[in-house]
């Protein structure tokens, strides 16, 4: 019928769109910007004016203090102070600062922290690159398999003695691991095929199924034998827990939690959300009585009561007991935000996958748990900077992080009564980490964003 | 209630696909079938209509269970269907649904979308799945989107995704649920076309629909339905150009 109607009618003159024309000019560039922003009438130009004269002042006797006037150099705080009264003394800092980033460590060993940082970030590499393929598995590997590595460096001991046997394989499974991800990137890169498809060959002559599982268990057990027999050679001397501190404790707690606030929260907000009454209100219990007591009050509790609660013969040392109360104070956080993005997603993504066949566990960790997730970032982000500073806590109940050590200076003979400059130089180091974070989740949101 | 016995008589050799026994449901107090009973064959077009609020998205929806019923029994190539694992498994290898609001998975591309059940599901690999998703886009006209978002696309196109999606998973029946219903005007003829295509195949489908052009054009059968009831059943020239109840023709012309 339209058909008909188009054809009969005399021929119609053709619409071309008008061509978009620039912004108006005094918009433009850098100084139109400004004097449409600053100086725009007489009043505002005052209020510029005004506000550029306090700040300059402001930052400049900040920086008098803190850089110009300052002393790096000095053997002690007398000293400091006959070169310049007023100003931040950084000698201090600097001679403390080893401690504040690796606590009592013993210098010796203190390679071996740095190694297991490296290790950790040269494992979520691969994750920036966008070609790599089963990039979910490689985080999955970190966080199941890292904490063995960063253990034993950081722990140390020989193989089969001070190091458990579990301990010691999965540590060498680990390495397998991550040497594998990398022997592969570096193939895939020259085109080849990958590690695993090594024994391919030769297990597809044995088994007619899952060729490719067992070729690749194969390669990795075989890399993980090679390793064992290195490190058994080797011999790391013992650290324990109680002298490990400064940055690099905060950087274990704060990393456990936020690893593990994700799982933590999402069982939690799914028990939350269950329809069996047990699940559901075991779940809200938990979410509602951590998120009501202050963290300090957890801690505390981990520390002195859940030792009364365990058999007598079961003891752990403080940092685990601060991770599992951390791990659960953060998890309860993590469940509300989670629940929230839950809540936001429409009837229609389980209604679609429904009538796909999808089940329970398919429909929430392929459909509706990425898509909850996402549209949180931003919260779970900001729970995730407040878990590292919260994590400053744990000086309170004897843990050397890097609040203790900070607080220490001040007890040092040398540096007696030094309190401000070890504070500021933190806030300027969490500043650093915090806002760090904070834009690494403004480019998650934008890069995920795509799809909305 | 009629019946249109020269149609019936034409579709007896083929099976019965969906039978519909004395549905009855509820919403609280609210009434909402009262005793429907159809019968659809297999490979035949049944376009269901009626005025908002005749309980034509419920029938629909109960088919598949997305919403319960208290009285009456759905059965599925002869299968009775109940709240147990092995009706979920028959509804879910038989029927496929298309939404109103589309219902693709916004995070994942359109490819993805189609291929998501082949590879979870159907434990089809990587390149099967991706070679049968990129042929069903084809199909629809979609191919060249494969690696866009849903939400990068235009509303008929979200919905040819969605009818991909469903395709891709091989059902014997496909039920629509007012598929043109949130689309701009220029977007119904696409979705439409597809559904013509779709119809041509020999596919069974009940679609739940007003577009009128659509009923007389492709359906073996029209239900018009109001007030929870199916008040006439026929082949549209009978249904839609002469209707035996008034209710019937009061929301006829209306729509038409």
């Amino acid at each position: 019928m339209d058909d008909l109607n188009v054809k009969n009618q005399p021929v119609l003159k053709q619409f071309v769109p008008t061509p978009p024309r620039p912004p108006h000019k005094s918009e433009r560039g850098i100084l139109g910007t400004i004097r449409h922003r600053c100086f725009n009438s007489i009043g505002n130009s005052l209020l510029t004016l005004c506000v550029a004269t306090v700040l300059f002042y402001l930052v400049k006797h900040v920086l008098d203090w803190a850089v110009f006037n300052a002393v790096f150099i000095a053997d002690n705080r007398r000293q400091c102070m006959d070169i310049s009264p007023d100003s931040a003394c950084w000698a201090g800092v600097i001679s403390w600062f080893n401690g504040l980033i690796y606590g009592r460590f013993p210098v010796d060993e203190q390679w071996r922290v740095n190694i297991g940082v490296l290790l950790g970030l040269v494992w979520l590499l691969p994750l920036m690159s966008k070609r790599i393929p089963l990039r979910n598995f490689i985080l999955l590997s970190w966080i199941g398999l890292y904490p063995f590595v960063g253990g034993y460096l950081f722990l140390g001991g020989r193989f089969g003695e001070e190091l458990g046997l579990v301990h010691g394989a999965m540590t060498c499974l680990a390495l397998a691991f991550l040497a594998i991800i990398y022997a592969n990137w570096i193939l895939s890169a020259l085109g080849k095929k990958g590690l695993n498809e090594l024994f391919v060959p030769l297990v597809s002559r044995l088994v007619e199924r899952r060729i490719h599982l067992l070729s690749f268990v194969a390669v990795w057990l075989l890399v993980a034998l090679v390793i064992a027999s290195g490190l058994s050679q080797v011999s790391l001397e013992p650290v324990p827990i109680e002298r490990w501190g400064g940055l690099f404790l905060t950087f274990i707690i704060a990393g456990f939690a936020i690893t593990m606030a994700i799982p933590v929260g999402v069982i939690l907000a799914l028990g939350r959300r269950s329809k069996l009454p047990v699940i559901h209100w075991l779940s809200m219990t938990v979410i509602e009585l951590v998120r009501s007591v202050p963290l300090i009050t957890v801690l505390f509790m981990a520390v002195t009561l859940l030792p009364i609660f365990l058999p007598a013969d079961m003891e752990f040392n403080k940092l685990t007991q601060v991770l599992v109360a951390v791990c659960l104070f953060a998890g309860a956080y993590m469940a509300e935000n989670i629940r929230g993005g839950l809540q936001a997603i429409p009837k229609g993504q389980y209604e679609a996958a429904a009538t796909l066949g999808l089940g329970y566990l398919h429909t929430m960790v392929l459909i509706i748990l990425p898509q909850a997730l996402r549209m949180m970032i931003p919260n779970i982000m900001t729970s995730f900077i407040s878990l590292l500073k919260d994590t400053t806590l744990v000086s309170i109940i004897g843990l050397f992080d890097i609040m203790l050590m900070a607080r220490n200076i001040a007890n040092d003979k040398d540096w007696v009564g030094m309190h401000t400059e070890p504070l500021v130089m933190i806030s300027v180091l969490f500043f650093i980490l915090c806002y760090s974070m904070s834009q690494y989740s403004l480019n998650l949101e934008k890069r995920l964003k795509v799809d909305r | 209630m009629t019946t249109s016995s020269g149609n019936l008589a034409q579709k007896a050799v083929t099976e019965t696909a969906i039978k519909i026994d004395n549905l009855n449901k509820w919403y609280g107090d609210h009434h909402v079938l009262k005793d429907v009973s159809l019968d659809i064959s297999e490979g035949e077009i049944m376009v269901v209509c009626g005025p908002s609020g005749s309980g034509k998205s419920t029938l629909i929806r109960s088919l598949n269970h997305l919403e319960e019923y208290q009285e009456g029994v759905v059965s599925v190539f002869g299968q009775p269907l109940s709240r147990d694992r092995q009706s979920h498994k028959i509804i879910h290898q038989t029927m496929g649904m298309v939404f109103q609001n589309f219902n693709l998975f916004p995070h994942l591309t359109v490819l993805q979308n189609c291929t998501l059940g082949l590879t979870w599901l159907r434990k089809m690999s990587e390149r099967d799945a991706d070679k049968m998703a990129m042929r069903l886009l084809d199909r629809v006209g979609i191919a060249h989107l494969a690696t866009r978002y849903p939400g990068q696309l235009s509303g008929g196109q979200q919905q040819r995704v969605a009818i991909s999606r469903s395709l891709a998973m091989e059902p014997k029946i496909m039920l629509f649920d007012e598929p043109t219903s949130a689309l701009d005007p220029e977007m119904v003829k696409e979705v439409l076309d597809v559904m013509i295509d779709l119809a041509k195949t020999g596919m069974t489908m009940v679609c739940v629909t007003h577009e009128m052009q659509f009923a007389r054009q492709v359906a073996d059968r029209v239900v018009f339905m109001a007030d929870g009831e199916i008040i006439e059943v026929g082949p549209p020239e009978q249904v839609l150009v002469n209707p035996q109840w008034d209710r019937t023709r009061e929301f006829l012309q209306h729509v038409l």
